[in-house]
Protein backbone atom coordinates (compact mmCIF):
# COMPACT_ATOMS: atom_id res chain seq x y z
CA UNK A 1 0.00 0.00 0.00
CA UNK A 2 2.06 2.55 -0.92
CA UNK A 3 0.71 4.82 -3.50
CA UNK A 4 -2.69 6.52 -2.22
CA UNK A 5 -5.44 4.74 -4.15
CA UNK A 6 -7.27 6.79 -6.33
CA UNK A 7 -10.85 4.79 -5.92
CA UNK A 8 -9.94 2.94 -9.03
CA UNK A 9 -8.23 -0.27 -10.01
CA UNK A 10 -6.02 -0.46 -7.47
CA UNK A 11 -4.50 -3.75 -8.76
CA UNK A 12 -0.33 -3.34 -9.09
CA UNK A 13 1.41 -6.20 -10.31
CA UNK A 14 4.28 -7.84 -7.40
CA UNK A 15 6.43 -10.32 -7.99
CA UNK A 16 6.71 -10.77 -4.67
CA UNK A 17 2.94 -11.49 -3.86
CA UNK A 18 2.17 -13.84 -7.05
CA UNK A 19 4.69 -16.15 -6.11
CA UNK A 20 4.36 -16.00 -2.50
CA UNK A 21 0.66 -17.12 -3.53
CA UNK A 22 1.49 -19.48 -6.13
CA UNK A 23 3.21 -21.70 -3.01
CA UNK A 24 1.09 -20.92 -0.30
CA UNK A 25 -2.48 -21.54 -2.02
CA UNK A 26 -2.21 -25.32 -2.40
CA UNK A 27 -1.57 -25.74 1.51
CA UNK A 28 -4.11 -23.01 2.43
CA UNK A 29 -6.81 -25.21 0.27
CA UNK A 30 -5.12 -27.85 1.14
CA UNK A 31 -5.98 -27.04 5.08
CA UNK A 32 -9.08 -25.60 4.78
CA UNK A 33 -10.34 -29.14 3.58
CA UNK A 34 -9.10 -30.87 6.11
CA UNK A 35 -10.53 -28.56 8.68
CA UNK A 36 -13.74 -29.05 7.13
CA UNK A 37 -13.69 -33.01 6.29
CA UNK A 38 -12.21 -33.26 9.75
CA UNK A 39 -13.91 -30.56 11.98
CA UNK A 40 -16.06 -33.74 13.34
CA UNK A 41 -13.01 -35.04 15.56
CA UNK A 42 -10.86 -32.24 15.46
CA UNK A 43 -11.82 -28.52 16.00
CA UNK A 44 -13.34 -26.82 12.87
CA UNK A 45 -16.06 -28.07 10.48
CA UNK A 46 -18.00 -26.44 8.12
CA UNK A 47 -18.23 -22.22 9.16
CA UNK A 48 -14.44 -22.20 9.89
CA UNK A 49 -13.19 -24.54 6.83
CA UNK A 50 -15.87 -22.56 4.23
CA UNK A 51 -14.19 -19.34 5.34
CA UNK A 52 -10.71 -20.82 4.46
CA UNK A 53 -11.80 -22.35 1.39
CA UNK A 54 -13.30 -18.67 0.43
CA UNK A 55 -9.56 -16.94 1.53
CA UNK A 56 -8.01 -19.32 -1.69
CA UNK A 57 -10.11 -17.57 -3.64
CA UNK A 58 -9.33 -13.40 -2.10
CA UNK A 59 -5.77 -14.69 -2.46
CA UNK A 60 -5.35 -15.44 -5.48
CA UNK A 61 -8.03 -12.29 -6.64
CA UNK A 62 -5.11 -9.99 -4.63
CA UNK A 63 -2.35 -11.72 -6.66
CA UNK A 64 -3.60 -12.16 -10.02
CA UNK A 65 -5.92 -9.03 -9.93
CA UNK A 66 -9.30 -8.98 -9.16
CA UNK A 67 -11.15 -8.74 -12.80
CA UNK A 68 -9.10 -11.99 -14.17
CA UNK A 69 -10.43 -14.10 -11.34
CA UNK A 70 -13.94 -12.76 -11.82
CA UNK A 71 -13.50 -13.74 -15.07
CA UNK A 72 -11.71 -17.01 -14.25
CA UNK A 73 -14.62 -18.11 -11.84
CA UNK A 74 -17.81 -17.85 -13.36
CA UNK A 75 -20.44 -15.99 -11.38
CA UNK A 76 -23.09 -19.07 -11.69
CA UNK A 77 -20.40 -20.73 -9.61
CA UNK A 78 -20.85 -18.17 -6.70
CA UNK A 79 -24.33 -18.51 -6.41
CA UNK A 80 -24.82 -22.29 -7.40
CA UNK A 81 -22.43 -22.63 -3.93
CA UNK A 82 -24.59 -20.46 -2.04
CA UNK A 83 -28.11 -21.56 -3.05
CA UNK A 84 -26.75 -25.20 -3.31
CA UNK A 85 -25.73 -25.05 0.17
CA UNK A 86 -29.08 -24.65 1.47
CA UNK A 87 -30.65 -27.11 -0.79
CA UNK A 88 -28.08 -29.78 0.29
CA UNK A 89 -28.77 -28.63 4.16
CA UNK A 90 -32.52 -29.09 3.40
CA UNK A 91 -32.46 -32.02 1.05
CA UNK A 92 -31.36 -34.28 3.83
CA UNK A 93 -33.67 -33.14 6.27
CA UNK A 94 -36.07 -33.22 4.41
CA UNK A 95 -34.82 -36.96 2.87
CA UNK A 96 -35.14 -37.99 6.75
CA UNK A 97 -38.43 -37.08 6.80
CA UNK A 98 -39.70 -38.69 4.14
CA UNK A 99 -37.97 -41.76 5.34
CA UNK A 100 -40.12 -41.53 8.14
CA UNK A 101 -38.32 -39.67 10.86
CA UNK A 102 -37.59 -36.37 11.92
CA UNK A 103 -35.96 -33.63 10.77
CA UNK A 104 -32.05 -34.65 10.54
CA UNK A 105 -32.91 -37.42 12.42
CA UNK A 106 -29.25 -39.45 10.31
CA UNK A 107 -29.69 -42.84 11.81
CA UNK A 108 -32.64 -43.37 8.88
CA UNK A 109 -30.41 -42.79 6.28
CA UNK A 110 -29.67 -45.75 4.18
CA UNK A 111 -25.95 -45.19 4.21
CA UNK A 112 -23.21 -46.74 6.23
CA UNK A 113 -22.68 -45.15 9.58
CA UNK A 114 -25.15 -43.15 8.74
CA UNK A 115 -25.50 -40.33 11.64
CA UNK A 116 -21.46 -39.48 11.33
CA UNK A 117 -21.79 -39.34 7.75
CA UNK A 118 -25.08 -37.52 8.04
CA UNK A 119 -23.74 -34.93 10.28
CA UNK A 120 -20.88 -34.74 7.48
CA UNK A 121 -23.12 -34.01 4.79
CA UNK A 122 -24.44 -31.21 6.27
CA UNK A 123 -21.17 -29.95 7.26
CA UNK A 124 -19.28 -30.38 3.82
CA UNK A 125 -22.16 -29.95 1.23
CA UNK A 126 -24.20 -27.24 3.38
CA UNK A 127 -22.48 -24.84 5.56
CA UNK A 128 -18.88 -25.06 3.95
CA UNK A 129 -20.38 -24.14 0.90
CA UNK A 130 -22.94 -21.25 1.90
CA UNK A 131 -19.79 -19.84 4.13
CA UNK A 132 -17.65 -20.16 1.14
CA UNK A 133 -19.66 -18.81 -1.69
CA UNK A 134 -20.70 -15.72 0.83
CA UNK A 135 -17.13 -15.22 1.56
CA UNK A 136 -16.37 -15.12 -2.01
CA UNK A 137 -19.51 -13.37 -3.24
CA UNK A 138 -19.01 -10.15 -0.63
CA UNK A 139 -15.42 -9.78 -1.89
CA UNK A 140 -16.56 -9.10 -5.14
CA UNK A 141 -19.68 -7.09 -4.71
CA UNK A 142 -17.28 -4.77 -2.58
CA UNK A 143 -14.10 -5.10 -5.35
CA UNK A 144 -16.88 -4.15 -7.74
CA UNK A 145 -17.51 -1.07 -6.21
CA UNK A 146 -20.70 1.22 -5.66
CA UNK A 147 -21.65 3.91 -8.06
CA UNK A 148 -24.69 5.38 -9.47
CA UNK A 149 -24.49 3.47 -12.90
CA UNK A 150 -23.74 0.04 -11.90
CA UNK A 151 -27.52 0.72 -9.42
CA UNK A 152 -29.38 2.67 -11.92
CA UNK A 153 -33.35 1.73 -11.16
CA UNK A 154 -35.54 0.22 -13.67
CA UNK A 155 -38.01 2.36 -15.07
CA UNK A 156 -40.95 2.63 -13.35
CA UNK A 157 -44.37 3.86 -13.39
CA UNK A 158 -44.32 6.88 -10.87
CA UNK A 159 -48.01 6.07 -8.44
CA UNK A 160 -48.21 8.42 -5.78
CA UNK A 161 -45.20 10.41 -6.31
CA UNK A 162 -46.81 13.45 -4.98
CA UNK A 163 -49.63 14.30 -2.15
CA UNK A 164 -53.02 14.21 -3.72
CA UNK A 165 -51.76 13.14 -6.89
CA UNK A 166 -54.82 11.45 -8.97
CA UNK A 167 -54.09 7.99 -10.06
CA UNK A 168 -53.09 8.29 -13.69
CA UNK A 169 -55.67 6.58 -16.14
CA UNK A 170 -53.10 6.31 -19.34
CA UNK A 171 -50.28 4.28 -17.20
CA UNK A 172 -47.24 5.43 -16.78
CA UNK A 173 -46.86 8.26 -19.21
CA UNK A 174 -43.10 10.17 -18.52
CA UNK A 175 -44.97 13.25 -19.84
CA UNK A 176 -44.80 15.74 -16.88
CA UNK A 177 -47.07 19.46 -16.70
CA UNK A 178 -49.87 18.54 -18.84
CA UNK A 179 -52.39 19.36 -16.01
CA UNK B 1 -3.05 -15.70 35.40
CA UNK B 2 0.10 -16.91 33.80
CA UNK B 3 2.06 -13.90 31.88
CA UNK B 4 1.18 -15.19 28.81
CA UNK B 5 -2.39 -15.18 29.35
CA UNK B 6 -1.65 -11.04 30.82
CA UNK B 7 0.61 -10.25 27.96
CA UNK B 8 -2.38 -11.41 25.35
CA UNK B 9 -5.29 -9.68 27.43
CA UNK B 10 -2.72 -5.94 27.69
CA UNK B 11 -2.32 -7.01 24.18
CA UNK B 12 -5.99 -7.14 23.53
CA UNK B 13 -6.85 -3.91 25.48
CA UNK B 14 -4.19 -1.69 23.69
CA UNK B 15 -4.70 -2.52 20.41
CA UNK B 16 -8.94 -2.61 20.97
CA UNK B 17 -7.74 1.15 22.25
CA UNK B 18 -5.87 1.98 19.71
CA UNK B 19 -8.71 1.14 16.94
CA UNK B 20 -10.54 3.60 18.19
CA UNK B 21 -8.38 6.04 18.88
CA UNK B 22 -6.40 6.26 15.40
CA UNK B 23 -7.07 8.71 13.07
CA UNK B 24 -5.97 7.16 9.91
CA UNK B 25 -8.78 4.47 9.06
CA UNK B 26 -5.49 1.82 7.48
CA UNK B 27 -3.61 2.26 10.44
CA UNK B 28 -7.11 1.48 11.82
CA UNK B 29 -8.11 -1.68 10.04
CA UNK B 30 -5.04 -3.03 10.77
CA UNK B 31 -4.92 -2.63 14.81
CA UNK B 32 -8.15 -3.98 14.10
CA UNK B 33 -6.56 -7.20 12.54
CA UNK B 34 -4.25 -7.52 15.09
CA UNK B 35 -6.99 -7.32 17.91
CA UNK B 36 -8.77 -10.30 16.14
CA UNK B 37 -5.60 -12.44 16.26
CA UNK B 38 -5.19 -11.52 20.01
CA UNK B 39 -8.58 -12.65 20.68
CA UNK B 40 -8.10 -15.91 18.69
CA UNK B 41 -5.42 -16.58 20.75
CA UNK B 42 -7.19 -15.74 23.39
CA UNK B 43 -10.23 -18.12 22.97
CA UNK B 44 -7.60 -20.82 22.27
CA UNK B 45 -5.78 -20.20 25.83
CA UNK B 46 -9.52 -20.67 27.11
CA UNK B 47 -10.25 -24.00 25.36
CA UNK B 48 -12.54 -23.23 22.61
CA UNK B 49 -10.64 -23.99 19.66
CA UNK B 50 -13.70 -23.84 17.58
CA UNK B 51 -14.33 -20.49 18.46
CA UNK B 52 -10.65 -19.27 17.96
CA UNK B 53 -10.67 -20.60 14.43
CA UNK B 54 -13.21 -18.88 13.39
CA UNK B 55 -12.27 -15.55 14.66
CA UNK B 56 -9.16 -15.90 13.16
CA UNK B 57 -10.59 -16.69 10.25
CA UNK B 58 -14.02 -14.58 9.67
CA UNK B 59 -12.32 -11.70 12.04
CA UNK B 60 -8.85 -11.80 11.22
CA UNK B 61 -9.03 -12.89 7.81
CA UNK B 62 -12.30 -12.10 5.79
CA UNK B 63 -13.44 -8.63 7.56
CA UNK B 64 -9.80 -7.17 7.46
CA UNK B 65 -9.85 -7.71 3.37
CA UNK B 66 -13.32 -6.59 3.14
CA UNK B 67 -12.76 -3.49 5.15
CA UNK B 68 -9.52 -3.09 3.33
CA UNK B 69 -11.14 -3.01 -0.04
CA UNK B 70 -13.50 -0.78 0.99
CA UNK B 71 -11.14 2.00 1.74
CA UNK B 72 -9.45 1.26 -1.64
CA UNK B 73 -13.17 1.79 -3.30
CA UNK B 74 -14.01 4.85 -1.57
CA UNK B 75 -11.58 7.72 -0.16
CA UNK B 76 -9.20 7.58 2.73
CA UNK B 77 -9.04 10.86 4.17
CA UNK B 78 -5.76 11.92 4.33
CA UNK B 79 -4.71 13.08 7.91
CA UNK B 80 -1.81 15.23 9.70
CA UNK B 81 -2.86 14.02 13.64
CA UNK B 82 -1.86 10.22 14.60
CA UNK B 83 -5.23 9.74 17.09
CA UNK B 84 -8.16 11.42 17.49
CA UNK B 85 -8.41 14.23 19.84
CA UNK B 86 -10.63 13.50 22.64
CA UNK B 87 -13.54 14.69 24.15
CA UNK B 88 -12.57 14.63 27.76
CA UNK B 89 -15.86 14.68 29.69
CA UNK B 90 -17.05 12.15 27.67
CA UNK B 91 -13.97 9.75 27.79
CA UNK B 92 -14.98 10.61 32.02
CA UNK B 93 -18.20 9.80 31.70
CA UNK B 94 -17.36 6.50 29.65
CA UNK B 95 -14.17 5.11 31.60
CA UNK B 96 -16.19 5.91 35.29
CA UNK B 97 -19.00 3.73 33.48
CA UNK B 98 -16.70 1.19 32.17
CA UNK B 99 -14.80 1.00 35.71
CA UNK B 100 -18.72 0.59 37.61
CA UNK B 101 -19.47 -2.47 35.23
CA UNK B 102 -15.99 -4.08 35.32
CA UNK B 103 -16.06 -3.59 39.31
CA UNK B 104 -19.40 -4.91 39.77
CA UNK B 105 -19.23 -7.91 36.63
CA UNK B 106 -15.46 -9.29 36.81
CA UNK B 107 -15.30 -10.54 40.25
CA UNK B 108 -18.92 -12.79 39.33
CA UNK B 109 -17.05 -14.42 36.35
CA UNK B 110 -16.00 -18.22 37.62
CA UNK B 111 -12.07 -18.78 37.11
CA UNK B 112 -11.79 -20.81 33.78
CA UNK B 113 -12.73 -24.77 34.76
CA UNK B 114 -14.02 -23.94 37.79
CA UNK B 115 -16.47 -26.92 38.89
CA UNK B 116 -19.05 -24.49 40.67
CA UNK B 117 -19.35 -22.23 37.22
CA UNK B 118 -22.54 -21.15 35.98
CA UNK B 119 -22.13 -23.01 33.01
CA UNK B 120 -22.82 -26.41 35.08
CA UNK B 121 -25.92 -24.77 36.06
CA UNK B 122 -27.91 -27.40 34.66
CA UNK B 123 -24.90 -30.29 35.17
CA UNK B 124 -27.69 -32.80 33.15
CA UNK B 125 -27.84 -31.40 29.76
CA UNK B 126 -24.28 -30.20 29.98
CA UNK B 127 -22.77 -33.42 30.87
CA UNK B 128 -25.64 -35.38 28.90
CA UNK B 129 -23.63 -33.96 25.83
CA UNK B 130 -20.33 -34.80 27.01
CA UNK B 131 -20.85 -38.07 28.19
CA UNK B 132 -23.10 -39.40 25.41
CA UNK B 133 -21.58 -37.44 22.17
CA UNK B 134 -19.78 -40.75 21.04
CA UNK B 135 -21.92 -42.78 21.98
CA UNK B 136 -25.11 -41.31 20.04
CA UNK B 137 -22.87 -39.73 16.91
CA UNK B 138 -19.84 -41.27 16.75
CA UNK B 139 -17.78 -38.38 16.38
CA UNK B 140 -15.13 -36.97 18.89
CA UNK B 141 -15.96 -33.64 18.69
CA UNK B 142 -18.81 -32.70 21.02
CA UNK B 143 -19.36 -29.07 19.35
CA UNK B 144 -19.87 -30.43 15.93
CA UNK B 145 -22.01 -32.88 17.26
CA UNK B 146 -23.91 -30.30 19.35
CA UNK B 147 -24.15 -28.15 16.18
CA UNK B 148 -24.84 -30.73 13.61
CA UNK B 149 -26.74 -33.52 15.70
CA UNK B 150 -28.31 -32.53 18.56
CA UNK B 151 -29.00 -28.71 17.75
CA UNK B 152 -29.32 -29.26 13.85
CA UNK B 153 -32.00 -27.19 13.31
CA UNK B 154 -30.76 -24.34 14.74
CA UNK B 155 -27.70 -24.70 12.53
CA UNK B 156 -30.12 -25.16 9.79
CA UNK B 157 -31.55 -21.66 10.52
CA UNK B 158 -28.02 -19.92 11.10
CA UNK B 159 -26.94 -21.00 7.70
CA UNK B 160 -30.12 -19.84 5.69
CA UNK B 161 -29.22 -16.56 7.46
CA UNK B 162 -25.54 -16.40 6.00
CA UNK B 163 -27.47 -17.42 2.72
CA UNK B 164 -29.96 -14.52 3.49
CA UNK B 165 -27.13 -12.15 3.78
CA UNK B 166 -25.67 -12.62 0.68
CA UNK B 167 -29.17 -12.60 -0.62
CA UNK B 168 -29.99 -8.92 0.77
CA UNK B 169 -26.50 -7.73 0.09
CA UNK B 170 -27.34 -8.27 -3.76
CA UNK B 171 -30.74 -6.98 -2.97
CA UNK B 172 -28.93 -3.58 -1.54
CA UNK B 173 -27.38 -3.05 -4.61
CA UNK B 174 -29.70 -3.49 -7.17
CA UNK B 175 -27.83 -6.46 -8.43
CA UNK B 176 -28.30 -9.97 -10.06
CA UNK B 177 -24.66 -10.78 -9.73
CA UNK B 178 -21.74 -10.85 -7.67
CA UNK B 179 -19.88 -8.88 -9.80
Amino acid sequence: MSAPDTGGDSYTESQVIMSTVKIVTPFVLTYGLFVTFHGADTPGGGFQGGAIIGVVILMLAFAFGIEPTRDWLANSTVIGLIAGGVVAFAGIGVATMLLGGAFLEYRLLPIPDPVRYGMEGIEILGVAAIVSGTVIGLFFVTAAGFTAETTARPERSRVGTSEGDQPRIRGDTDTEGDD
Amino acid sequence: MTPLEATLIAFVLVTAVATALFRDVLSAIIVFGAYSLGMAIIYTLLLAPDVAMTEAAISAGVTTILLLLTIAKTVRPPTDELFESVNVPALIAVGAFALVLGAAVLPEIPAVGDPDAIAWANPEVTGYYLQNTYADTGVQNSVAAVLAAYRGFDTFGEAVVVFGAAVAVLLVLHREVFA
